[in-house]
């Protein structure tokens, strides 16, 4: 082992566990193991903790020497390590079967799931796998839910307004309280009605404030709405089906959704809209894809396209955001899930995609750990790298930004059983939690960055245990 | 005379020998002598002659050999005429010294009484005497090569024999040609037997063979000419025949006036000049003061390849071959060879045998120098490459499908048929157990599903876009059905389409064809809006087609002897069977995407019909012994057709009715074909379990053939009961297939519908 090629290496780190700035002879042949073995021992932690090491913004997946060979790096060059905590194998946490398929799953609530199924109803779970609620806002099916507002602001309140998507040509705001069940007193009231497309709806997404909303439909619109619920209808009621349609819905909620018209259309999509989301930076600022294969940034207030990046023969399924806003990523049924610069316009679609991440099958999802945490600490810079997909092959991959060469690690969701395992929907909250929605139903995983631990994740662990 | 003559003669003859030694120049004057004195005594007879031949040549020169030979010929002739004048008169010589031969005379002999001739005594004086000489060899007029084996050479006046004198040996010779001045005119004279010197008429005679004269010394080729007809008083009075004298005779000559002004112009014009001034060219010149020659030397002929080791009669062992190399070589033809020879091994020099393509070599090297080729090739040296026709690579013709995003299963019973709605979201599929189930294209869900009783023969979706809804056909009936969750204007107007308030009047002839519907108030989602009922025992209908507006559609059943043909107007509620009588069974019918024209299929044929004019405007033939589908362009110009037998054939309509091209890629029967409605593409499915994607670029321009390019084959169908894919249909806007077969036996789902995505990596 001594006779052998050494680089000199020097390693630095963002993480609580600084190595002394000195240069390191390490082996050619060491893996990552072995610099995580030699991180821990040089500290002598108390419990081992795992580490990830980043050479020159990849991660190192082969040995040093090879990695070397293949950069056509000498033997002489300094290399600079970053390393941080990797992340743990994902954990099973609990599987909550549905009836029907499950087309949206949110966990942006601490301690409660809500999902969207096919059958047009909304459900809440809490971590104890329990039904909470069935709201059966929808005729037809729903394809979108999502949790309006910031969700610690009113935790205390305990009641929140939803917003969900459906076949139907509409999205509705639900206001429901959570926790309890439907037998308490307060039962869930659909508050409105939002009436622009004619066409089902792909996708409803609200603001990091709550106070907007963008629905994505096939009809190749993109429709903004406030949350203010107005006092009367501003839509006015058409013919007998749609009056029929209501009636049914008059069983469950006592009075009528008021029927709400959009205050803002962005039209520009020449094929069917997939999914449109606000930036969470800027306010004004929306982003969208659609099957015309274009990423198109919008201004909210004015109404206008910015900026179209336009790949070729990608129809696009699903866009996720970064939490810093500079990128996003984007899945296509071509296969690939690809990465776009979007803080400056440019016009070079080629230099847009940073990155391009291959599947073995559709990915129909993506999820990044949620937008919403500011707050905590370093660890933020390593989950803002990393970023999870849902593929129809019913695997659920978490990728980092910076080996696009293959996943970090795969989870594979309702294994052993004999229908379809086609992903629809992940979620990841900022504690860790994904929520994968689809096929099967629901299951619940848990997926541990660093120092995560600090956060409500005991109260699944508690739950799954229970 | 005669006495004076012989004198004379004699006297010459002695003249001769005597100045025969002497200088010729002596003679002439003795000849002139002769002439003289002959000149007085002869007669008038010989004057004539002797004074022509002096006349003549007055110029020759006397002292010439010929005149001298002239003049001998000429003597001897004399001595003979004087013997006979001697033998004839009986002239008493006066002078005996002179004669020759002496006289006799004639006596009357006193023995016989009879008059005799006594010569008188020969006196043994020197011009008698004979002693001197050898005696003659008297052996007669015989060859002498009779004598050649014999000592002897002949006889002499005794009999006795005449030894063979001894001849000296080679020595002697030669001494003697040094000796003797007058060798070498002698030869050697066999009757002899000695050599004697040639005599000068002898030496003449060699002198003209020689020089190639004529060998007669009397012969002369400058005879005077003899003037018959010329000199006065000879000449031809009396002309010849009477013609009149030709006018050539005094005309000057056309002719030659033409060839002389063609030289005059010629030299005036100076094409010839007439005193060209000679160029100059020296007759010796130095090779070595040209400058050296600019050109490269020419190459020299390339070396001829040593020979290697694999050439020597005892090669290494690791040049040998093997048997497999030696059996490939056995099977390559022998100009494909790579060398010529095999390897073998002899442990001795001696032990090589001779090379046993001796002959053929020999004989191909002289085909080579007979200018013939060595071998006929029959085959072409053609690249293989180079036929391919040069298509464009497919990674440049994306989006196409390239695999399978989803599938999605029928619980039981095969599914034969599939519809994709006009924007592309949704697919419905009809099973053979009566089972429609409505699916979302990009999901896979299962929005809907309907059971009818009977088989599903055919789903079809209304092309127009402003309505929602779809055909599905079962045994004798069509039912039209609107799918779920339509936007409000698009279900009422639906509705109207469907089932209109107020019905439009019922045609004349009744129609065996009855509409029956709901009506719009009494609608609901799970049974068909609008039913057709055909003609009792139509059986199940085999396909629906729309018209591209969405207003008629054409039913093809299989059941009647009509061949089932109905095209019904939605519109008007109507239907109508458009043939009466069709030869053979209809298999398949369409609508031309543009005109007015429509496509029935029949077994073999299809014929292209003016539904306007009501008449047939073209009958393809497809080479197909069964056709089984068939599309139309959206453009309206190509044709494709599907067939049992597996071809698939292209029609280029404009061009002809045979097919433009014939694809054969499948292994099992094609069983659909279908064209992109917007991207250049077509689908053929078939039963072999695959589909095959195509590249079709049609151009506007007439002159540019269609372009058809293989793409991609998608497999992962399985086949069961000999089933393959049954139909594959293609999302209208995107580059997705919808397609459906028959597979997965057992108890779990018969059938799968699936699509696929466009994968641009």
């Amino acid at each position: 082992m001594a006779s052998e090629l050494s680089h000199p290496v020097v390693f630095t780190t963002a993480t609580p566990y600084p190595l002394p700035s000195q240069k390191f002879m390490i082996p050619a042949s060491w893996k990552r193991y072995q610099l995580s073995q030699l991180v821990n021992k040089s500290l002598s932690l108390p419990s081992p903790v795992p580490f990830e090491f980043l050479v020159r913004g990849e991660i190192l997946r082969s040995s040093l020497g090879e990695w070397c060979q293949e950069k056509g790096i000498g033997e002489e060059e300094t290399l600079e390590i970053e390393y941080f905590e990797s992340v743990m194998p994902p954990q099973k946490m609990s599987s909550i079967p549905h009836e029907e398929w499950v087309s949206a799953v949110s966990c942006q609530v601490p301690g409660y799931f809500v999902t969207a199924a096919y059958d047009g109803q909304v459900r809440i779970f809490d971590y104890s796998q329990q039904l909470l609620r069935t709201i059966p806002i929808h005729d037809a099916s729903a394809t979108s839910v999502v949790v309006i507002g910031q969700p610690s602001a009113s935790a205390e309140h305990n009641s929140y307004l939803i917003a969900s998507a459906s076949h139907d040509m509409t999205a509705r705001i639900t206001k429901t309280p959570f926790g309890g069940s439907d037998s308490d007193e307060q039962s869930a009231v659909t508050l409105a009605s939002l009436h622009l497309h004619t066409a089902p709806i792909a996708s409803i997404a609200s603001n990091l404030p709550g106070s907007h909303l963008l629905t994505a439909s096939w009809d190749n619109l993109i429709g903004i709405w406030d949350t203010i619920i107005p006092s009367a209808d501003e839509v006015p009621a058409d013919d007998a089906p749609e009056r029929k349609k209501r009636r049914k819905n008059a069983d469950n909620s006592a009075s009528k959704p008021k029927r709400k018209a959009p205050i803002g259309v962005l039209k520009s999509h020449t094929a069917r809209v997939s999914k449109a989301i606000f930036s969470p930076t800027a306010s004004n600022k929306a982003f969208s894809v659609g099957f015309d294969s274009t990423v198109r940034t919008w201004d909210v207030e004015n109404a206008v396209c910015t900026d179209t990046i336009t790949a070729s023969s990608k129809p696009f399924l699903d866009i996720a955001i970064s939490p810093s806003g500079d990128f996003v990523l984007a899945a296509s049924t071509d296969r690939t899930v690809t990465q776009y610069d979007v803080r400056s316009p440019t016009l070079s679609t080629a230099a847009l995609s940073t990155a391009t991440f291959l599947h073995p099958s559709t990915p129909s999802c993506i999820a990044l750990p949620s937008g919403s945490s500011s707050n905590n600490n370093a660890n933020t810079n390593n989950n803002s790298q990393q970023f999870i997909t849902g593929a129809y092959d019913g695997t659920v991959r978490l990728w980092d930004r910076r080996s696009a060469r293959s996943a970090v690690t795969t989870l594979k969701v309702w294994e052993g059983q004999n229908h379809g395992r086609k992903i629809l929907s992940v979620d990841w909250s900022e504690s860790g939690v994904v929520g994968i929605g689809g096929e099967g139903g629901v299951e619940v995983w848990r997926v541990q960055g660093s120092g995560d631990q600090a956060l409500g994740l005991g109260g699944v662990v508690r739950a799954a245990a229970s | 005379m005669a006495p004076t003559a012989s004198i004379k003669s004699t006297k010459k003859r002695k003249a001769a020998a005597v100045e025969d030694a002497p200088a010729e120049t002596s003679f002439p004057q003795e000849v002139g002598l002769d002439l003289g004195s002959e000149g007085e005594e002869d007669g008038v007879e010989g004057d004539d002659e002797d004074d022509g031949e002096v006349d003549e040549f007055p110029e020759i020169d006397a002292g010439s050999d010929s005149e001298e030979e002239v003049e001998e010929s000429e003597d001897e002739d004399e001595e003979e005429e004087e013997e006979e004048e001697e033998d004839s008169e009986d002239i008493t010589d006066v002078d005996d010294d002179i004669r020759p031969f002496p006289i006799s005379k004639t006596v009357i002999s006193d023995i016989t009484g009879q008059p005799k001739r006594v010569y008188p005594e020969i006196e043994p004086d020197y011009d008698s005497d004979s002693s001197t000489e050898d005696a003659p060899n008297r052996v007669g007029n015989v060859p002498m090569h009779w004598y050649d084996d014999l000592p002897h050479v002949g006889y002499d006046m005794n009999g006795k024999k005449v030894l063979r004198p001894a001849r000296g040996d080679e020595l002697d010779k030669f001494l003697e040609t040094v000796e003797d001045p007058n060798s070498w005119i002698s030869a050697f004279d066999k009757t002899a037997q000695a050599d004697k010197p040639l005599t000068p008429e002898e030496l003449d005679l060699i002198r003209r063979l020689q020089e190639g004269e004529n060998p007669d010394a009397s012969y002369d080729p400058y005879e005077p000419t003899v003037e018959w007809f010329t000199g006065k008083g000879k000449e031809e009075v009396m002309p010849l025949s009477s013609a009149p004298e030709p006018k050539r005779r005094w005309v000057p000559s056309k002719w030659e006036k033409q060839k002389v002004m063609k030289i005059v112009r010629a030299i005036r014009a100076g094409r010839i000049v007439p005193n060209k001034p000679k160029s100059e060219k020296p007759q010796f010149y130095s090779v070595w003061n040209d400058e050296p020659s600019t050109h490269p030397a020419p190459l020299p002929a390339p070396k001829p390849r040593l020979p290697s080791h694999a050439e020597s009669y005892n090669p290494p062992e690791e040049y040998l071959p093997t048997e497999e190399e030696k059996k490939q070589w056995e099977e390559t033809e022998k100009e494909d060879r790579d060398r010529d020879f095999l390897p073998q091994k002899h442990s001795a020099l001696r032990l090589v045998p001779a090379y046993n393509q001796f002959i053929q070599e020999r004989f191909g090297r002289q085909l080579d120098l007979y200018m013939a080729p060595r071998i006929q090739r029959k085959k072409l040296q053609i690249d293989p490459n180079s036929l391919i026709p040069k298509l464009p690579s497919p990674a440049s013709l994306k989006p196409f499908p390239v695999y399978k995003s989803l599938s999605v299963s029928h619980q039981k019973g095969r599914v034969r048929t599939v519809g994709i709605s006009p924007d592309g979201s949704w697919a419905v599929s009809g099973d053979e157990s009566g089972v429609v189930s409505l699916w979302e294209v990009i999901v896979g869900r299962e929005v809907k599903r309907w059971k009818f009783d009977g088989k599903i023969g055919a789903v079809e979706w209304c092309p127009r876009m402003d309505v929602s809804f779809f055909v599905v056909a079962i045994e004798d009936h069509l039912h039209f059905v609107v799918p779920p969750n339509l936007h409000p204007t698009v279900l009422s107007a639906t509705l109207a389409v469907l089932s209109p308030a107020t019905l439009p009047p019922q045609p004349d002839t009744p129609s065996p064809v009855k509409w029956t519907s709901v009506a719009a108030a009494s609608y609901s989602a799970d049974k068909p809006l609008l039913s057709i009922a055909l003609p009792p025992s139509s059986g199940v209908p085999k396909q629906v087609t729309w018209h591209r507006r969405g207003d008629y559609l054409a039913t093809v059943s299989g059941g009647e002897g009509q061949g089932g043909v109905w095209i019904h107007q939605i519109s008007r509620r109507h239907s109508q069977a458009p043939f009466k009588k069709v030869k053979g069974v209809v298999q398949l019918v369409l609508f031309h995407p543009t005109k007015a024209h429509f496509f029935v299929a029949t077994q073999r044929y299809i014929r292209i019909y003016n539904l306007a004019e009501q008449k047939l405007l073209k009958t393809l033939l497809a080479g197909i012994r069964w056709i089984s589908s068939m599309d139309v362009h959206p453009m309206g110009d190509h044709l494709i057709v599907g067939g049992y037998d597996r071809k698939l054939c292209w029609f280029d309509l404009e061009l002809s009715d045979k097919p433009y091209k014939v694809l054969r890629y499948h292994t099992r029967a094609v069983r659909s074909v279908h064209f992109h409605p917007t991207y250049p593409l077509f689908a053929s499915s078939s039963d072999d379990g695959t589909i095959q994607i195509f590249h079709a670029r049609v151009f506007n321009d007439l002159m540019t053939d269609p372009l058809i390019v293989p793409l991609k084959i998608l497999r992962g169908h399985e086949v069961k009961e000999g089933l393959g894919v049954l139909q594959a249909k293609w999302c209208p806007r995107q580059p997705w297939l919808g397609k459906l077969s028959t597979v997965k036996g057992g108890m779990a789902d018969p059938a799968k519908w699936s699509h696929c995505a466009s994968d641009a990596a």
